[in-house]
């Protein structure tokens, strides 16, 4: 049967991609349908009840300037909310938080169904509609047809799932879940280069079979910070601690005998894990000379008892779990209450993505979240953010918004991920940055918010959010220019400065000893008024780091430079000489728009980038 | 890496190497006439010679005229100056390092052509023709780089990327994995770190010969008893009479320096007073100013001459030139032993360990072998994209070096670990110039082999 309503944008999964794919476009105004195999689990997260951490926070402020879910879900249900690298400088400054599990899909569901434009339906998706080279909706279970111009597709773990414990395996999307077998089989068909990745998840742990005197307490941080620009402390719910325990080499003994029953050694699972996520047999053997490795226990939510031991992702069967989690401190009793288990899923070369998130065989298709090679909530958010931006644009005729690397981590995610592909789950390290100074969580409103202002993205409420901060930095920031002080006088004293001439206040708290917190008390500025403190501390920001970014800012003048200049789609690139056979494939394959995109290519070097030039001012002017 | 098209200021030598008379050096872009003002100390005139001094600082390195093009009238299109001298190479080579040092950077092969193509400078029949020409010098280029890379040079500069990465694996696992419990190096730990980088930046612009060259051209000293020939030999090598001859021993009294090209290797020859004990004060003095020079020298040339010559003779003054220089700081340098006036008599058996050539300055007869030897000793190819190849290396070894050296300062001055990361990628990026990059996940990469990380 066809559906007998027409939309635009048609998203496939209530993941942490497709709910963020699905609330860009609904927000853009554009018909928007979110299909999901089971609403209950809309926003669920598969892995560890956390969000954020350093990389990753940077990926959720990103969302939450466009005015995105994550972020706001966040604040409503973190019980442990930390700042990471506090003592290191705010480019590389960090929110992690906790969530409670059940509170962060009530939260996302809630934002959901409270977006005009949005409708969800429950069903799994068997097929997509294709008309020649595009994309024109897609068939459900039962036979439903729903028509849009544009799909963004975001299943997560889901095609071709295979769980493994030990030697024992089951199809499945994640524990509890059906993989999405049907839909993977037609995907294969389709001109997409499809490949394996695996990941892999701890078993639970029952709390009220721990012994929690024997284990070191992890409180959250005080003052507690929030997730969302906009997030009060006020909405947090109760607060509850972390712990932390240790393996020992009783625990390393009992996984080295049975390596041999272990899914991943022997051989069971082809795909690929991520190498900073290793299970706890990888880093036995890795780094054997390590005499035991932190396991951060955390809490799964607030009204369960359920506990999620961070650090001991494993495919070993049951029995090993049992007995390797009960050779550790505070866990002589341990009850498991759900086994670990390593994942093997398919995922589609990003390679073959164009920087919109739109597969480059069939128009109208977008891929976001785990399918594109990524691990990680956030990663997955940022890109259905992207996706769901671009499909609205696109069906509203209007040019797709492709972030740059110097502009937001989004910018860097995409660029890595279709100029390099991934052979491992990729995940957000601010060392993948170059711009990092200028990519902080801290700034992402002042990068981000107005564009998506100009997008249609951003509702009122942050939008005023956002300009009374912008209005108050300015007069902030003018007044410090202003105010100037004297040698010997009071404020010279108490912020200890020793000047020898007259001083600009601005150019005081561009001095590593001065901070905003010592100014804020020199001046008599309430350290408790929240706004002030953070409009303040935003300016000592951008003074201290204004040299550095000032010398980027050329660096960056450049890529603009490049970006304009567009090389024509119709450039033969097999026939030009000078270029090495390898990068004549991957041009003719990649086809970059413009100058900047291919200087991305791998391998690309500025001899080549000047042939390609010359050809295509040729091409321009025949 | 994206340096097409760059709107920077550029220079290069436009005169081939090795043709005497005019040597032209070509500064193109923005900033062009600014830059030159500075080398000529006086204002330029559009499209009108300008005749001044070319000065580096204080120092006159050569004086000639300079021609300034304004935009978009000129070969590139850009603003253009022509700084036309009558130097040698070495001296180009120093108008060339001023012009860097005030914010230049060295062109690549073809670029100015290249511009002169974007700007509409060259018409589209020319086009191929420019792209061609990119794509052979690069590839001409690529592998004189890779020659450069050889050997001892190659091994410090492979060492010295080594030691940053390592600091760098360390600095970026302490800033994205805090929670982990890393051996992170302590704060002092990184100071000496670094610390011994920017040592080892220095001691690899210094060995590598064209740091030396570069910035004063690298010294060959003629040295020998009186009447051997030296004199005869500078003018041959030469090819003009520069220094007076006689068959008066102790003829030549003062220094005597000259600038030439050896096999399209730029360097200074200096002629010496032959060394004797002399009762003649002008003669003594012109002696110890000799002696002087040979601890100055790169390389020696101890001329010997037939018919009065024999192995232990050689081998004496060998000795004598090797205690001269045991003093004094620095590398000592290499000697090379030439036997004169073999059209007088056969030269004798000298031992093969001894690096000698034979010649006659009269007849020039065994020149052509001396200058290759000298080339060799010089670390030289006579390949000038080599050269300029190497003169790249030694920038972006420099600009490595003050990145190194401002990340120690951040350290020290207090500043944020995230900006001593940001100044180390800065100076790998540039010795990245030399070896090819080391991208983000190569880093990342070796954080995970190295540290266990990960949940
Ligand atoms: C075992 C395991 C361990 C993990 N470990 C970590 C970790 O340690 N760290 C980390 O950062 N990340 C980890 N992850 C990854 C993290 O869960 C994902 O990155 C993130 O959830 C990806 O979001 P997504 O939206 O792409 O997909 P998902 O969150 O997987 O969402 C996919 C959605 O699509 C729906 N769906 C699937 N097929 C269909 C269909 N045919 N029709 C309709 N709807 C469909 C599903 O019901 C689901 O709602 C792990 C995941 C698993 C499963
Ligand atoms: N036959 C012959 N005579 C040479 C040769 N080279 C130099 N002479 C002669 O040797 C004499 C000394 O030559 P110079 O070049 O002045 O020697 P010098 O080593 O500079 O001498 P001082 O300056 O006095 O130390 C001159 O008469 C030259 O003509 C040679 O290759 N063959
Ligand atoms: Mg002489």
């Amino acid at each position: 049967m066809r559906y007998p309503e027409q939309f635009d944008v048609i998203v496939i999964g209530g993941g942490h991609a497709g709910t963020e794919a699905a609330a860009a476009a609904a927000r853009m105004g554009v018909r928007t349908l979110l299909l999901t195999q089971n609403i209950e689990t809309i926003g669920q997260m598969s892995c560890n009840p956390a969000i954020g951490g350093i990389g990753k926070s940077h990926l959720v402020a990103e969302i939450d300037a466009l005015d995105g879910v994550m972020g706001r879900a966040t604040d409503q249900a973190g019980i442990h909310f930390r700042v990471l690298n506090s003592s290191k400088g705010p480019a590389v400054r960090a929110v992690r938080a906790q969530a409670d599990r059940a509170l962060y899909r009530n939260a996302v569901r809630k934002i959901l169904e409270n977006q005009p434009c949005l409708r969800i339906f429950q069903q799994s998706v068997v097929d997509l509609l294709v008309e020649g080279d595009r994309v024109v909706g897609c068939k459900t279970q039962m036979d439903l047809d729903f028509y849009a111009p544009c799909v963004v597709l975001t299943t997560g773990t889901f095609l071709d799932g295979k769980i493994h414990i030990g030697h024992e395996q089951h199809p499945g999307g994640r524990a509890g879940d059906a993989p999405s077998n049907l839909l993977a089989q037609r995907l294969r068909a389709l001109p997409f280069r499809v490949g394996r990745l695996k990941t892999g998840t701890p078993p639970r742990i029952d709390g009220r079979t721990v012994d929690f005197t024997k284990l070191e307490q992890q409180p959250g941080d005080d003052p507690r910070p929030v997730m969302s620009s906009m997030g009060q402390r006020s909405e947090h719910p109760a607060q509850t601690q972390c712990h932390i325990t240790y393996t020992n080499d009783r625990t390393h003994k009992i996984i080295r005998d049975n390596l041999h029953r272990s899914a991943m050694f022997s051989g069971a699972i082809e795909g690929v894990g991520p190498r900073y996520c290793p299970s706890i047999e990888d880093k036995v053997v890795r780094f054997a000379d390590k005499t035991q490795h932190q396991i951060f226990i955390e809490p799964e939510g607030l009204t369960t008892t359920e506990l999620y031991p961070n650090g001991v992702s494993t495919s070993l069967p049951f029995d090993v779990q049992l007995a390797f989690l009960r050779t550790m401190r505070g866990f002589e009793q341990a009850h498991i209450s759900r086994p670990g288990y390593a994942i093997e899923y398919d995922y589609f070369d990003p390679r073959d993505l164009t920087y919109s998130l739109q597969t480059k065989a069939l128009e109208g298709l977008f891929f976001a979240g785990q399918i594109n090679g990524t691990t990680g909530y956030e990663e997955a958010g940022a890109q259905g953010l992207l996706a769901g931006i671009n499909a609205a644009r696109k069906v509203k005729g209007q040019s797709f918004w492709e972030p740059r690397r110097d502009e937001a981590y989004i910018g860097v995610l995409v660029d890595d991920l279709i100029n390099l592909g991934t052979t491992e789950p990729y995940r957000m390290f601010t060392s993948r940055a170059e711009f990092r100074l200028r990519l902080r969580q801290d700034n992402a409103d002042q990068r981000l918010t107005p564009l998506g202002i100009d997008m249609g993205l951003v509702g009122t409420q942050r939008r005023q959010h956002f300009q009374v901060k912008m209005r108050q930095l300015q007069v902030l920031s003018e007044d410090f220019a202003r105010q100037s002080i004297l040698p010997g006088s009071d404020l010279d004293a108490v912020l200890a400065l020793n000047l020898r001439k007259e001083t600009r206040l601005l150019d005081a708290l561009r001095r590593p000893e001065v901070s905003a917190d010592g100014v804020a008390q020199a001046l008599a500025v309430d350290t408790n008024d929240e706004v002030a403190m953070g409009v303040l501390r935003q300016l000592e920001i951008e003074t201290k780091y204004a040299g550095y970014i000032r010398r980027q800012d050329d660096e960056i003048a450049k890529i603009r430079r490049h970006e304009g200049m567009q090389i024509p789609p119709e450039l033969d690139y097999l026939g030009i000489d000078g270029l090495s056979n390898e990068l004549r494939q991957k041009l003719d394959q990649q086809r970059p728009a413009s100058l900047a995109r291919a200087a991305r290519i791998q391998g690309m070097t500025p001899a080549a980038l000047s042939i390609i030039l010359i050809h295509a001012k040729k091409v321009v002017s025949a | 890496m994206t340096d097409a098209v760059d709107q920077d200021l550029i220079c290069a030598i436009a005169t081939p190497p090795g043709q005497g008379g005019i040597g032209i050096v070509r500064l193109s872009g923005p900033g062009a006439k600014r830059v030159a003002e500075k080398i000529c100390a006086r204002g330029l005139v559009s499209r009108k010679a300008v005749y001044c001094e070319f000065k580096n600082a204080a120092e006159r390195l050569d004086d000639g005229v300079a021609l300034w093009f304004p935009a978009p009238n000129s070969f590139t299109g850009e603003e253009v100056v022509e700084l036309q001298g009558h130097g040698g190479p070495v001296v180009q080579q120093q108008i060339l390092n001023a012009l860097c040092s005030l914010g230049a950077r060295l062109a690549k092969p073809g670029e100015f052509s290249e511009r002169a193509f974007h700007n509409g400078k060259l018409d589209l029949a020319q086009a191929e023709a420019v792209a061609d020409l990119i794509s052979s010098t690069s590839i001409a280029a690529a592998r004189a780089a890779v020659n450069t890379l050889r050997g001892d040079f190659s091994n410090k500069v492979n060492d010295l990327i080594e030691r940053i990465t390592t600091l760098r694996v360390q600095v970026e696992a302490a800033i994205d994995f805090p929670d982990e419990e890393l051996e992170i190096l302590e704060q002092a730990g990184v100071v000496e770190a670094l610390k011994a980088i920017v040592q080892a930046h220095k001691d690899i612009i210094e060995s590598a010969n064209q740091g030396r060259l570069l910035s004063s051209g690298l010294q060959v000293a003629l040295i020998g008893a009186p009447n051997v020939g030296k004199s005869s030999l500078l003018n041959a090598l030469a090819g003009e009479e520069a220094a007076i001859v006689t068959d008066i021993p102790g003829t030549t009294r003062d220094l005597l320096k000259v600038d030439l090209l050896i096999n399209n290797l730029p360097i200074r020859l200096v002629d010496t007073a032959g060394l004797r004990d002399s009762e003649d004060t002008i003669e003594q003095q012109g002696v110890a100013r000799a002696r002087a020079q040979i601890a100055q020298a790169d390389i020696v040339l101890l001329v010997v001459a037939v018919p009065e010559l024999t192995d232990s003779g050689v081998k004496e003054q060998i000795q004598e030139l090797r205690e001269q220089f045991s003093g004094a700081q620095g590398p000592p340098p290499e000697i090379l032993v030439v036997v004169n006036k073999t059209d007088l008599a056969a030269p004798p058996d000298l031992d093969q360990r001894v690096n000698h050539a034979a010649v006659s300055a009269r007849t020039g007869e065994g020149l052509t072998e001396l200058k290759s030897k000298l080339q060799k000793l010089a670390g030289y190819t006579d390949d000038a994209t080599e050269f300029s190849a190497r003169a790249r290396h030694v920038d972006a070894l420099k600009a490595a070096a003050a990145q190194v050296d401002a990340s120690l300062l951040a350290l020290q001055g207090g500043l944020g670990v995230e900006l001593v990361a940001e100044e180390l990628s800065l100076a790998q990026r540039y010795l990245g110039r030399i070896t090819g990059d080391v991208s983000a996940d190569d880093l990342l990469g070796r954080i995970f082999s190295e540290f266990c990380i990960g949940k």
